[in-house]
């Protein structure tokens, strides 16, 4: 019975953030003094069209009805969640009239998920590994070399780190392609597969690198003070092996706000990465929310943004709903 | 000398982090010209003598820049740190001791502000500041989109809490809710905020380089993030202009490891002091 | 659990491919087949990743990065992405000869031949023996189709603004010649129908394929055309456009006029950040360069060494490019609504620093609102200079210096550069017939007489007694010239003793804030132009009736000026045709008054770094082989492509 209360309450709130979160998508562009129509203005000024006086004009009449901004605000606004509950459609992007926001999504969205979820994944588990060893055995050299080493990488700006990547492993050493190329009207093969692993691995390698810092630092901190606790001690003296102390007792342990911190980032892969994206030239989610933002194009801009809303929303949701089964010192609240 | 065997780190942390304040704080008044000028100098020189760090693309003198946008990024960092600790903190155990509809009130608000990706809402309100944006004004979107985070786990430290004993005895003597936290609960946590406050700073120079990268930080300050973005605009790294480049990279570098070993340092000070 | 972990790790990445490979629309177009691309490959020489000879394509950088629908391919959709390869798929009626500076008949076979004196009816002639890509006879059934398209299809954006210049009523006097009407009269119809700058908005569409589709929503993918190319297959994220030629490419324009475009494939491809451009040039693997920094041209020079730039030597860049750069001020507002406090501002330029920190010196001056282009510094530059240098301010100071290009000269040549050319008229061909003079006491002597004065701390104050502040809007990270020189400019003017700050702006705002008036100094472009006649430009530019309040966004006329003796010269000016003899003349009159006002500051041509790699192409146009300037972007680039070269090097 309590944990039905709980569970209702908690998903009372679920639904209230992402409604929250989607409304402040919805209202925050459309106070600011850049528009749509001036985005749409200022990139057909950008494309070097010889235009005159009367031609500007007359564009930028149309384009508010062919965006179908007229309307008050309430309207815009129920209209939107209606079309978008009823029908999943966010309506057109305006920064690619008329090509349907769930068109652009849809294409970027499983390459910024592939990439982002693996790389992610693969950070974690290395970065965890890492650290536990690291703050196992606290005192060695080896474990204060390898913190150092994630110390130097963490804070390295992503930017020039990913550069480096680029210049050496591309373009000194030419391992890697040096643009992102994958012929994606090739059918679904072998060949396929390996150029995709092929050309994400670089870019992949950059997030992990940057990622493993964070992960091994905070682990190592993590599994050194749970070594420390009495029942470890325990274990020790009941003859309990070291790796198993360290496997079973410690890491089972320590890994419990690791597992809650990863749901969260995981939450997080759809917002994409916007600098891999940028340097790579990775055809993901990230670019699309920039671009938007910088274009005021308000429906692809909550097209993208909502399913971020909800991915965060629902990893946490997920986290606070599992992370008792995980410790059952936490209760149900 | 005792101190620097039995706490090596905090020692060395604090005294890089000491260098770094005076080099970011107490110096730059000394240059004697406005670092940001261009054209003050000719470009493109190398390290010697008259200018330790050379000069930028821009004609200005590397070192005292670097010294200026020290200062703006430790102040960005330090406040957003401060702020988003003090806020969170505060909110989180009020929160959490609370219970209640206040609780479910700041919860929400806390997952609204966790849930919706900063980046795009930087981006927007760059827009609507239309470049003026300072160290304040971004300091103040940092501690908005940061206080959520340590409020979160704080808050569930505070729920644990209120369940321990002498918390309940501290209650049921009459204790007004404020006193409670702060005389008994405060202390538990003040070593994790101390190590919060840290991170926050980083996290905050962090996001602030990443952001001045890609130009939407506030390009009339300069900071370590935007020195490194005019460096890059320039070619700097494809020209091999290490000496423009590679100061504010390893200036954040060397920053982030100091505060870290302050943090760490400070924590393992802390428990050796509470004799566990 | 780790176990676990790795088996689902393989099954995501799995689905992400699948995900991948089957999820994005797969376009009508199969990639090249894999037995000719081995075969090609098997004889030793480079292949694209596209599956083509290396030699055989040109490869080109897409200027506006990656394109979100990569399947939209029709001109009159607001969305549409015309830098990748769009423009040249549809060829205009008249093109645009910038050395010359005059138009010239592409598609069509004649100029554009007004048949009444008011300027209402005219007869568009095309030349016979064109043919679409499909093999359809093009005619000016399309034409006719075309306009009809616009002026009915009110749902199109630009609908309204070509119904109130064309009438839809249009008569075919035989497959090759068509009548058309205006609603007024128009004598510059010809610059509206064919390319001016860059490229024109009347695209002519097909009308065997166009009648049965709705404009407002028809894609156009892939397009029919009648340029010698064809869309093969593009990237389906746009990050790549290849195109093939025409077996037919004798049945278009471009050979009836020019000859043999001698790429067999055109690559548009997006490379990234430009960091990554320079890299791929420096591997030969980009033969053309949009836009780059000075810094990244020295960077290319120095590791490339078949890198190419329009001049040899410093200062490298093509300096006619049609815009002019300079510090537009918003004349409604206090205190640049006074002629005197625009001049001061004008004065208290250091140019020749600015020009320095802007772009190493290597920009060529102008004092005039318009491009100092080779024939528009034959036309009124040079032409001008007596005048220029007898033209006094009221008080009888005479600004104009003409040693702006020797003193740069000899300061660039000091500071070691090599390859300056010591020949006077050479300096001057090159920077510039002069600019004004950098007299701070004479610019302080004209803001005294306005009622300013300086402070304790040498800091102007308005005539009310504030501080004198100054914001210049600047483009943030793009139009990188003008970005510099916002800086350069507020340095100088900050040395001066006023407050500017520089306010940098993504490119919506910038635009919007520009048009609507909310600003105080802007570093814009309004003067562009290529032949003599540069009426319509500067009618959007400087007529009066296009002043709005500031706060409504403005078609034209941003900086809000007001001049009836301007406006005047200008509506004298658009009775004329552009071949009249009294274009000149009159133009020559409206850019004196123009310099008394002092309606904006403009400064320097742009510059334009668009280099290119010659390890498999050769022919293209550079100062010693001037048959055109770089304009990689204009529709008239499918002419050079007759004069390319391979040069034989297949790896």
């Amino acid at each position: 019975m309590r944990f039905l209360t709980f569970l209702l309450s908690r998903l009372v709130t679920y639904i209230l953030v992402i409604w929250i979160g989607v409304t402040m998508v919805f209202l925050v562009p459309r106070f600011l003094p850049s528009s749509p129509v001036e985005a749409m203005m200022a990139k057909v000024a950008a494309q070097g069209q010889y235009m005159e006086a009367a031609q500007i004009e007359s564009l930028r009449n149309s384009l508010m009805e062919t965006f179908g901004l007229k309307g008050s605000l309430f309207q815009q606004y129920t209209g939107f969640f209606k079309r978008v509950l009823l029908t999943g459609d966010f309506g057109p992007s305006f920064s690619a009239f008329p090509t349907p926001v769930s068109q652009l999504v849809a294409q970027a969205l499983p390459w910024s998920l592939g990439l982002l979820l693996t790389s992610s994944v693969l950070g974690w588990l290395l970065g965890n590994a890492i650290g536990l060893f690291a703050g196992y055995r606290k005192e060695t050299l080896a474990s204060k070399a390898l913190e150092f080493l994630a110390m130097l990488i963490y804070p390295i700006p992503y930017y020039i780190f990913a550069l480096v990547l680029i210049i050496l492993f591309t373009y000194v050493w030419q391992i890697f392609p040096f643009s992102f190329y994958i012929d994606a009207n090739k059918p679904l093969s072998v060949g396929l597969i390996k150029d995709i692993v092929y050309n994400s691995a670089l870019p992949a390698l950059s997030i992990i690198a940057v990622n493993l810092g964070w992960w091994v630092i905070s682990m190592k901190a993590l599994s050194a003070s749970v070594a420390e606790e009495d029942f470890v001690h325990f274990a020790r003296l009941k003859g309990v092996s070291e790796p198993r102390i360290m496997t079973h007792y410690v890491a089972r342990n320590a890994l419990l706000p690791q597992i809650t911190m990863l749901a969260i980032r995981l939450g997080t892969i759809f917002n994409g990465a916007l600098i891999t994206e940028i340097l790579f030239g990775f055809p993901g989610v990230g670019t699309l929310i920039y671009s938007s933002a910088l274009q005021a194009d308000y429906n692809l801009m909550l097209g993208t943004i909502s399913f971020s809303v909800i991915a965060v929303a629902t990893a946490t949701l997920i986290v606070d709903l599992t992370y008792p089964l995980l410790d059952p010192r936490i209760r149900y609240r | 000398m005792k101190a620097v065997k039995r706490h090596p780190r905090l020692v060395i942390g604090l005294v890089l982090v000491a260098a770094f304040v005076i080099l970011g704080l107490v110096m730059p008044p000394f240059a004697g010209h406005d670092p940001r000028d261009w054209n003050t100098f000719p470009k493109h020189i190398k390290p010697n003598p008259a200018h330790p760090l050379g000069t930028t693309g821009l004609g200005q003198d590397t070192f005292w820049l670097l010294s200026y946008s020290l200062r703006n990024s430790l102040i960005l960092g330090v406040l957003v740190g401060f702020f988003a600790t003090l806020i969170g903190v505060t909110l989180g155990v009020f929160a959490g001791l609370k219970g209640g509809w206040a609780d479910r009130g700041l919860s929400l608000l806390m997952d609204t502000f966790i849930v919706v990706p900063s980046l795009p809402i930087l981006i927007l309100l760059a827009s609507l500041l239309q470049g003026r944006a300072t160290i304040l004004i971004i300091s103040v979107v940092l501690i908005v989109f940061n206080w959520p985070w340590p409020a979160r786990q704080i808050r569930s430290v505070a729920l644990a809490m209120r369940e321990r004993e002498f918390i309940s005895t501290a209650w049921f003597s009459g204790e007004s809710t404020l006193t409670v936290i702060r005389t008994e609960i405060f202390p538990y946590i003040s070593s994790w905020a101390v190590g919060n406050f840290i991170n926050t700073v980083l996290v905050a120079i962090a996001v602030e380089s990443g952001l001045a990268v890609i130009g939407l930080s506030s390009l009339q300050e300069s900071t370590l993030g935007t020195m490194i973005y005019w460096a890059l605009q320039y070619q700097a790294l494809l020209a091999g202009r290490w000496w423009w480049i590679l100061p504010p990279v390893i200036a954040i570098v060397v920053l982030f490891v100091a505060l870290f070993l302050v943090s760490s340092g400070y924590t393992q000070y802390a428990t050796a002091k509470r004799g566990r | 659990m780790k176990r676990t972990m790795c088996s689902v790790l393989m099954v995501l990445l799995i689905c992400a491919g699948i995900a991948a490979g089957g999820g994005t629309p797969v376009g009508t177009l199969p990639a090249l087949a894999p037995s000719a691309a081995w075969a090609q490959a098997s004889q030793g020489g480079k292949m694209t990743e596209q599956g083509t000879p290396r030699s055989e394509t040109l490869v080109m950088d897409q200027l506006n990065g990656r394109v979100a629908n990569a399947r939209l391919f029709n001109p009159y959709l607001p969305g549409v992405e015309i830098n990748n390869g769009l423009k040249p798929l549809f060829p205009p009626l008249w093109e645009m000869d910038t050395m010359k500076g005059e138009m010239f008949p592409a598609v069509a076979a004649e100029p554009l031949k007004p048949l009444n004196a008011e300027f209402t009816r005219f007869q568009i002639k095309v030349r016979p023996g064109i043919y679409w890509s499909d093999g359809v006879e093009f005619t000016v059934a399309d034409i006719a189709f075309t306009i009809q398209m616009l002026v009915r299809t009110e749902k199109l954006p630009t609908s309204a603004y070509w119904a109130r210049i064309l009438k839809p009523d249009t008569r075919m006097l035989d497959k090759y010649t068509l009548e058309i009407q205006t609603v007024n009269p128009y004598p510059r119809l010809q610059q509206v129908l064919g390319t001016t700058i860059a490229s024109n908005s009347f695209r002519v569409v097909a009308k065997h394929i166009w009648e049965k589709q709705d404009p407002t929503k028809f894609e156009n993918y892939p397009p029919v055309t009648i340029s010698p190319y064809v869309l093969k297959s593009n990237d389906p994220n746009g990050q790549w456009f290849l195109y093939e030629r025409r077996p037919d490419w004798q049945r278009t324009d471009t050979a009836m006029v020019a000859g043999e475009p001698k790429p067999k494939y055109i690559l548009y491809r997006f490379w990234g950040p430009e960091e990554k451009r320079i890299l791929a040039a420096i591997q030969n693997d980009l033969d053309i360069l949009m836009d780059i920094t000075p810094e990244s041209w020295d960077i290319l020079r120095d590791k490339n060494k078949n890198a190419q730039a329009w001049l040899k030597d410093f200062p490298y860049a093509a300096f006619d490019d049609p815009c002019v750069r300079g510090v537009v001020l918003n004349t409604s507002k206090v205190p640049y609504d006074k002629r005197e406090v625009r001049w001061a501002l004008a004065l208290a330029t250091d140019i020749q620093g600015v020009s320095m920190a802007t772009f190493n010196g290597m920009l060529r001056v102008s004092p005039l609102p318009i491009p100092p282009t080779t024939v528009l510094q034959k036309t009124y530059m040079f032409p001008m200079e007596s005048w220029l240098a007898a033209f006094a301010l009221p008080d009888g100071y005479k600004p104009f210096d003409p040693s702006y290009a020797e003193a740069m000269a000899k300061k660039l040549t000091d500071s070691g550069i090599k390859g300056v050319p010591t020949d006077r008229a050479a300096i001057r061909q090159l920077f510039g017939v002069g600019w004004w003079k950098f007299d701070t006491a004479q610019a302080a002597k004209l803001l005294q007489g306005q009622g300013f004065k300086k402070d304790a701390r040498g800091k102007w104050q308005l005539p009310d007694g504030k501080p004198w502040t100054i914001t210049i809007n600047a483009p943030n990270n793009f139009e990188v010239q003008s970005m510099r020189l916002a800086f350069a400019v507020a340095d100088s003017w900050k040395k001066f003793g006023i407050d500017v700050t520089v306010k940098q702006l993504e490119s919506a705002p910038f635009n919007s804030a520009f048009q609507t008036g909310d600003y105080e100094a802007d570093v814009h472009w309004p003067g562009c132009g290529v032949m003599p006649d540069v009426y319509t430009n500067m009618d959007l530019n400087w007529h009066q009736r296009l002043a709005v309040p500031n706060g409504t966004p403005a078609a034209g006329n941003n900086s809000r000026f007001k001049s009836a003796q301007v406006s005047a010269v200008l509506d004298e000016l658009g009775k004329l045709t552009d071949k009249d003899p009294k274009v000149v003349p009159l133009t020559t009159d409206f850019f004196k008054l123009m310099v008394a006002e002092a309606a904006w500051l403009p400064m320097f041509g742009t510059s334009k770094f668009v280099p290119v790699t010659t390890h498999y192409w050769t022919g293209f146009p550079t100062a010693e082989n001037p048959y055109e300037g770089p304009w990689w972007w204009w529709t008239g680039m499918r002419y050079y492509l007759t004069k390319f070269k391979p040069t034989g090097n297949v790896k």
